[in-house]
């Protein structure tokens, strides 16, 4: 038996200690409410339990009606509202609904007008408060859906073609929900068919003969999975895979000079940009803003840091996308107007402050650390003093959407559908992301205009002049729309680069007349139920099989017909009346009709739906995208719940 | 013996509750939760609110303890934060693979390592001792990265379409599904443990291929394994060499040997009945440190060749905040390692008499 000193013992027994009482502290308990910041707090940094937004009974002001920044509801589109939580009268109680679902079945045939009781004038359904923007989903035949939505969405086409509503078999997802494995299934109506998920190596499909449209290319597919650029690239070029996502930004030129490969540049849907926080000093005062709006030489970081076929920002929202850049561009860098705008606005000590950024390559900054380095530098030219401040990620977020950072940050957004309303309205829409801090009436109320109308001349109209009041503003300093790059073997016939990341299979053609495509993404897909999915590796897998009511064109954005042959809206953008294709199947033989809509949509949309399960649960595309859910659960920071995490 | 054997795995039990209430809180330390790292730009309060309560998240820590407790003790290692899956699935997936590719590595750090210690050994301050143990340190010195996609190029890119080319990525040529030994044995029907049992060993597929007797699956199994052993096994393999090497010259100088010389034995019969049985006392010490860090510590290797097991399985659930999956593999490996240990020490009484009588 060896003898241990008795000093080892007792240092285990502390540090064990030590490690309960950190984790204790930082662990499930949620923190106390933090001091409001140095300048006037506005109501949206305010936590939960010190301002929550259940001030407002819910019946006189519905979660929808009462966003932070006193903008009505009625004025906001379903993408404006991502943030909007279900509330009720303080002192009182969650409310119980009114009425259980019953069995699963249900939901196709005694509730065949889904949602049909919501009041969207009070935010209600089932006695339980509603924030979201689809009324009903009804059926009056087999071969018609009508979506009845709270307030015109002029985006409602680009929403439906979103892979997260693929459209699954009534029955099917009705068993599988039950069994708990939706995740790691498929049964949708694409030219392939899910064949096997070998977890950890690659989803397996084949051609579906049954297909409505035109046949997949190749008899079979092969969707696989490596990290590392260089591994995927050193894949491709041993001629194992025949395509690959996201080419390393130092490996376009070795793609571009082998005579075997093509290299496909495509410009990414996202935006990097330079955030601050207007609640906090100095960034209250405009001066400071329209400094740093002309003091930033992007151009630099664009050429130092992003890959080839990214572009400077002249706009927030990429170019590619409709009505994105009406308005004037992005002014041109003057940093020595810049320097002298600050040292007019704080004097001659310039402004000392942070820079927060994650350490975390994301597809608009795909080199966090270099790029927050050169900022520091170029801040420095301009006469401001940032300390670099790399937080953990989830932490960054969290700081960000919480609107607790008080110094400058580095953060990015990138497209979940196509439409301009994705970018604009979740950050600077009535419902704006708290990450700036207070909303502009002068962005917001455009916005709202420019998403309510489908006369493009009038959605013009109010994106320039929202886009124009962001330049007047500076809410935050866009900086770059960052460019991506496939791979192939040069004898893949129709190669994509998609600006979603939807590379299609079905749509390539392997090299010599192949039997098998097989490509290869950057991870492993994390489920196969999309409606609960997020990430894009899971997405594209889906999207090989599932389909939409709507899709978007190959390697576009466009929107064109797919489950439905046509949705058609009613003047006022509120109603849109779904025609079904006819003489679909889908991949277990069901054929598809009007309940297997109301059931995959149901899924996503009713929290106490026996169907609404998934990966995580979460659902969170059909919040942000929708606004909220039927018979939402207990928020938290309302009467007899916890304090919502800080 | 036997009881040698109870007494140490009844010493193994605090270990792994001490592994299982450290990995349990310091996963929790980290800054960073499951909700953010999941949505990411996306994540808000309340949104968060509601994933940490399915998740059991919003509970006091105590509580979250003892429930994950009682369900390890009721062999319920949990469900994915990330992905949803059982754990004992995700390592009924991922296991056989780092299972498989230690194997292979560890043959080749064995095989290669102790034939260039015995060389360099029985050879001293020739050619040959200077030659191998330059090898070794080479092995040593360059990281496993390097040599990975070293390996890969060479084999895969500038030997392409020769005889010698080899896959750089995955654990099968694309499209290739193995067929379950259970299947292919025919009993379709099979349920519970013994078909996750057999799925466990079907999952290594150069075992299912021997199983099956799919001489196909055996070759393109065995062809992706061997840049990755290689890779994985050149760093153990050089410590090997060169613990054979002391070793064995420490032996070597020993009176005995110098006896059994003296009564006119061969030098390979000294050598090899002599010598090295007594200077494998080290040398399995280090192999078997080697299991369990292969075991657990394979990720650079996975990752560069395209392979997913524990290894990287552990990295991606440590960066996804995965808490239910870090603790179950955490746990599982813990277990690997007292096992291999136990194993180890086992190993010594059947190689050194001494250890056994005391």
């Amino acid at each position: 038996m060896v003898n241990r000193p008795r000093w080892l013992s007792l240092a285990t027994v502390a540090m064990t200690a030590a490690l309960v009482l950190t984790a204790c502290t930082s662990g499930a308990t949620p923190a106390p409410p933090t001091a409001a910041p140095p300048t006037a707090a506005p109501a949206t940094e305010a936590p939960a339990t010190e301002a929550p937004a259940s001030e407002a009974p819910a019946s006189e002001a519905p979660a929808s009606e009462a966003p932070a920044t006193e903008a009505p509801a009625t004025e906001a589109p379903a993408s404006e509202a991502p943030s909007v939580e279900p509330t009720a009268a303080i002192g009182t109680p969650y409310p119980e609904p009114n009425e259980q679902p019953g069995p699963p079945q249900d939901i196709s045939t005694a509730y065949p007008n889904y949602g049909g009781d919501v009041d969207c004038e009070n935010g209600t359904f089932n006695g339980l408060p509603y924030s979201g923007s689809v009324k009903s989903i009804t059926a009056p035949d087999p071969a018609t859906v009508v979506f009845t939505l709270c307030a015109p969405d002029v985006a409602f086409l680009s929403k439906v073609a979103f892979s997260v509503f693929g459209i699954n078999d009534a029955d099917w997802l009705i068993e599988h929900a039950a069994a708990g494995d939706l995740s790691a299934n498929m049964n949708g109506t694409g030219p392939y068919r899910m064949d096997q998920w070998q977890r950890g190596s690659e989803i397996d499909y084949s051609r579906f003969e049954n297909y409505w449209g035109e046949p997949a290319a190749a008899a079979t597919a092969v969707l696989r999975w490596i990290t590392e650029p260089a591994a995927r690239l050193q894949e491709l070029t041993a001629g194992t895979t025949m395509g690959i996502t996201n080419v390393g930004p130092t490996d376009f030129d070795s793609v571009k000079n082998n005579s075997e490969l093509q290299l496909l540049e495509g410009g990414g849907l996202n935006t990097l940009y330079l955030g601050m926080n207007h609640d906090y000093a100095p960034w209250d005062n405009q001066d400071v803003r329209k400094a740093l709006e002309i003091g930033i030489d992007r151009q630099r970081i664009v050429d130092l840091f992003m890959p080839p076929g990214s572009e400077v920002a002249t706009h927030f929202t990429p170019c590619s996308i409709p009505f994105a850049c009406e308005g004037d561009d992005w002014p041109d860098t003057d940093v020595e107007t810049a320097r002298q705008m600050i040292t007019n606005a704080v004097g001659e000590a310039g402004i000392t402050t942070t820079l927060a950024y994650r350490n975390v390559a994301r597809g608009y900054l795909p080199l966090p650390v270099e790029t927050a380095t050169d900022f520091q530098a170029q801040l420095e030219a301009i006469n401001i003093h940032a300390t670099l401040d790399e937080q953990e990620s989830g932490t960054f977020i969290g700081n960000a959407n919480n609107g607790k950072l008080d110094g400058l940050f580095l953060l990015g957004w990138g497209a979940d559908y196509p439409d301009v309303t994705n970018f604009l309205d979740y950050h600077f829409g009535s419902g704006c992301t708290s990450a700036f801090g207070q909303c502009y009436p002068e962005i917001y109320e455009p916005l709202t205009t420019g998403g309510q109308t489908a006369d493009d001349a009038a959605r013009a109209a109010a994106y320039a002049e929202a886009n124009n009041a962001i330049l007047d503003q500076v809410p935050m300093v866009a900086i770059s729309h960052s460019g991506f790059a496939n791979a192939y073997l040069a004898g893949v016939d129709g190669a994509q680069a998609s600006p979603l990341s939807n590379e299609l299979l079905f749509a390539m053609t392997p090299p010599d007349n192949g039997d098998t495509m097989v490509f290869t993404q950057n991870a492993e897909p994390i489920g196969l139920y999309c409606a609960d999915e997020t990430d894009g590796e899971s997405l594209r897998a889906c999207e090989q099989s599932m389909q939409s009511l709507y899709g978007f064109e190959v390697n576009g954005t466009a929107t064109e017909p797919a489950l439905a042959t046509s949705c058609e809206p009613n003047e006022d953008l509120t109603v849109w009346t779904c025609s079904l294709r006819e003489g679909v199947t889908f991949h277990n033989g069901a054929t598809f009709e009007a309940r297997d809509v109301i059931t995959s949509f149901a899924a996503q949309w009713d929290q106490l739906s026996p169907l609404h399960v998934g990966n995580t649960g979460t659902f969170e595309y059909w919040g942000g995208l929708w606004g909220g859910e039927l018979n939402p659960t207990a928020p938290c920071g309302i009467e007899g719940q916890p304090a919502c995490e800080e | 013996m036997i009881r040698f054997i109870i007494r140490r795995l009844l010493l193994s039990i605090p270990v792994v509750l001490g592994v299982v209430v450290i990995v349990f809180l310091l996963i929790r330390v980290v800054p960073g939760d499951p909700c953010q790292a999941a949505l990411q730009e996306k994540a808000n309060p309340t949104t968060c609110f509601a994933f940490r309560e399915r998740f059991g998240l919003n509970e006091a820590l105590p509580i979250q303890f003892v429930i994950y407790f009682r369900d390890l003790l009721s062999g319920n290692l949990g469900e994915s934060i990330r992905t949803g899956q059982p754990v004992t699935e995700i390592l009924v997936q991922r296991m056989p693979t780092t299972i498989e590719l230690t194997f292979y590595a560890l043959v080749f750090a064995v095989v290669v390592g102790m034939t260039l210690g015995i060389v360099s050994a029985y050879r001293r301050n020739s050619s040959a001792d200077v030659t191998t143990m330059m090898v070794a340190n080479l092995g040593v010195s360059v990281p496993v990265f390097v040599l990975g996609l070293f390996l890969a190029f060479v084999f895969a890119v500038l030997l392409k379409d020769t005889p010698f080319a080899l896959p750089p990525t995955g654990r099968l040529t694309a499209g290739t599904i193995p067929t379950p030994i259970y299947e292919a044995w025919g009993l379709k029907d099979l349920q519970g443990p013994p078909q996750t049992i057999l799925e466990f060993i079907g999952n290594m597929y150069t075992v299912n291929a021997v199983l099956t007797l799919n001489s196909q699956l055996f070759i393109d199994s065995a062809r992706h394994l061997i840049l990755p052993a290689i890779a994985l096994g050149t760093i153990p393999m050089a410590i090997i060499a060169r613990m054979t090497r002391s070793s064995l010259l420490e032996v070597l100088g020993q009176d005995y040997i110098r006896t059994a010389r003296a009564k006119g034995m061969s030098p390979r019969l000294v050598m090899f009945r002599h010598a090295l049985r007594n200077a494998l006392l080290p040398v399995v010490t280090v192999i078997g440190l080697s299991i369990g860090a292969l075991l657990s510590g394979a990720v650079l290797t996975e990752t560069i060749f395209g392979l997913t097991g524990v290894g990287k399985t552990i990295f991606e659930s440590i960066t996804g905040r995965d808490y239910i999956v870090i603790q179950g593999f955490a746990v599982i490996v813990a277990i690997i390692y007292v096992m291999v240990n136990l194993i180890v020490d086992i190993s010594y009484a059947f190689l050194d008499p001494r250890v056994r009588l005391s």
